[in-house]
């Protein structure tokens, strides 16, 4: 139980510090791809350092799968979105959209896990 | 021996413990169900500093080696409080030096990862365990899930610098080294494996 919530606030943790990252170097009107790749660059080694340090607290492959997908893909979209000055317009605005998208990317994860969790292939003696 | 390997994992020795404490018990109870079919004269191959030594049944008698002699000083502390036999020796995957046929169980967690050759590796697996014998391990491997395995992909050539690498195929590397599957599981998505095979 304690990991399933410790899952679940890595996944904000990373979120907000995502969208921190992106707010600080994108500006509206920034051209959109570029947007989109110093975004994902940006989610990128956000999630590795903020993985790395939660790692021993909740474990290294449910920080750092869920936390590839949140810095990595939110920080193309959240980066693309800042570029359009589409949503947010403030920083507390944009920091909920992170902190959501990090919810519901964990959310995903642990329901695709219970699916795939279990044999794939068992020989017959 | 592979001096570039075995400096890896004598740096990455330091802080093994710490990053792998909540894995331990988060992982540990896959581990020990699998540890539980351990039977007969067992090599466990990547021994590390002895985190999974708990998780094998008490009283067996195991050989546990690894390519860090950093690893290993960590791992006797561990040894010495298993209820059996742990003998540690420095030994790298690819150059076992035991004859063929020695052993009965082989286990690994975690381990080809991080061999360089994962194929060679397996395939003195396979000689030194007996023909009736079985390779029990716990695995991360490539995902098939697509945006998180070219994730793996690109962050392999880093990681691999440090330690793991992320994108191996080992499901298809143990198949290659002439052994059979008999069971394999998912853990954790399609990225935490167990594997379960015996020699072809």
């Amino acid at each position: 139980m304690l990991f399933a919530i410790g899952d679940y606030l890595a996944g904000i943790l990373i979120g907000l510090a995502t969208t921190l990252a992106v707010r600080a170097i994108i500006w509206p009107g920034m051209d959109m791809v570029l947007a989109m790749l110093i975004g994902m660059a940006l989610g990128t080694v956000v999630h590795l350092l903020v993985g790395l340090a939660l790692a021993p607290l909740v474990g290294m492959f449910e920080t750092m799968v869920p936390g590839s997908l949140i810095g990595m893909y939110g920080g193309m979209l959240l980066g693309m979105r800042d570029s359009m000055s589409a949503g947010s317009l403030t920083l507390a605005s944009a920091l909920i959209v992170g902190a959501i998208f990090g919810v519901i990317v964990v959310c995903g994860i642990k329901v695709y896990n219970r699916i795939l969790q279990g044999a794939v292939f068992e020989a017959s003696n | 021996m592979d001096i570039e390997t075995q400096r890896k994992w004598d740096a990455a020795s330091r802080t093994l413990d710490i990053m792998s404490f909540a894995e331990d018990r988060r992982i540990g109870p896959h581990k020990r169900r699998l540890f539980s079919k351990t039977r007969g004269a067992t090599l466990m191959v990547a021994a590390g500093t002895g985190n999974d030594f708990k998780f094998f049944p008490p009283n067996m008698n195991v050989v546990a080696v690894d390519i860090s002699p950093k690893m290993l000083e960590r791992a006797a502390k561990k040894a010495a409080t298993y209820t059996g036999t742990i003998d540690l020796r420095e030994m790298d995957v690819c150059n076992l030096e035991f004859p063929d046929a020695s052993f009965d169980t082989v286990a690994t967690a975690f381990t080809f990862c991080s061999v360089p050759k994962p194929v060679a590796g397996l395939s003195e697996l396979r000689r030194v365990l007996k023909p009736d014998g079985q390779l029990l391990m716990i695995e991360h491997v490539r995902s098939a899930i697509g945006p998180i395995g070219i994730f793996m992909d690109l962050m392999t050539p880093l990681t691999s610098r440090l330690g793991p690498s992320l994108n191996r195929d080992t499901v298809g590397n143990v198949q290659k080294a002439g052994f059979r599957l008999q069971r394999v599981e998912n853990v954790y998505l399609d990225v935490l494996k167990i594997i379960e095979a015996v020699p072809e």
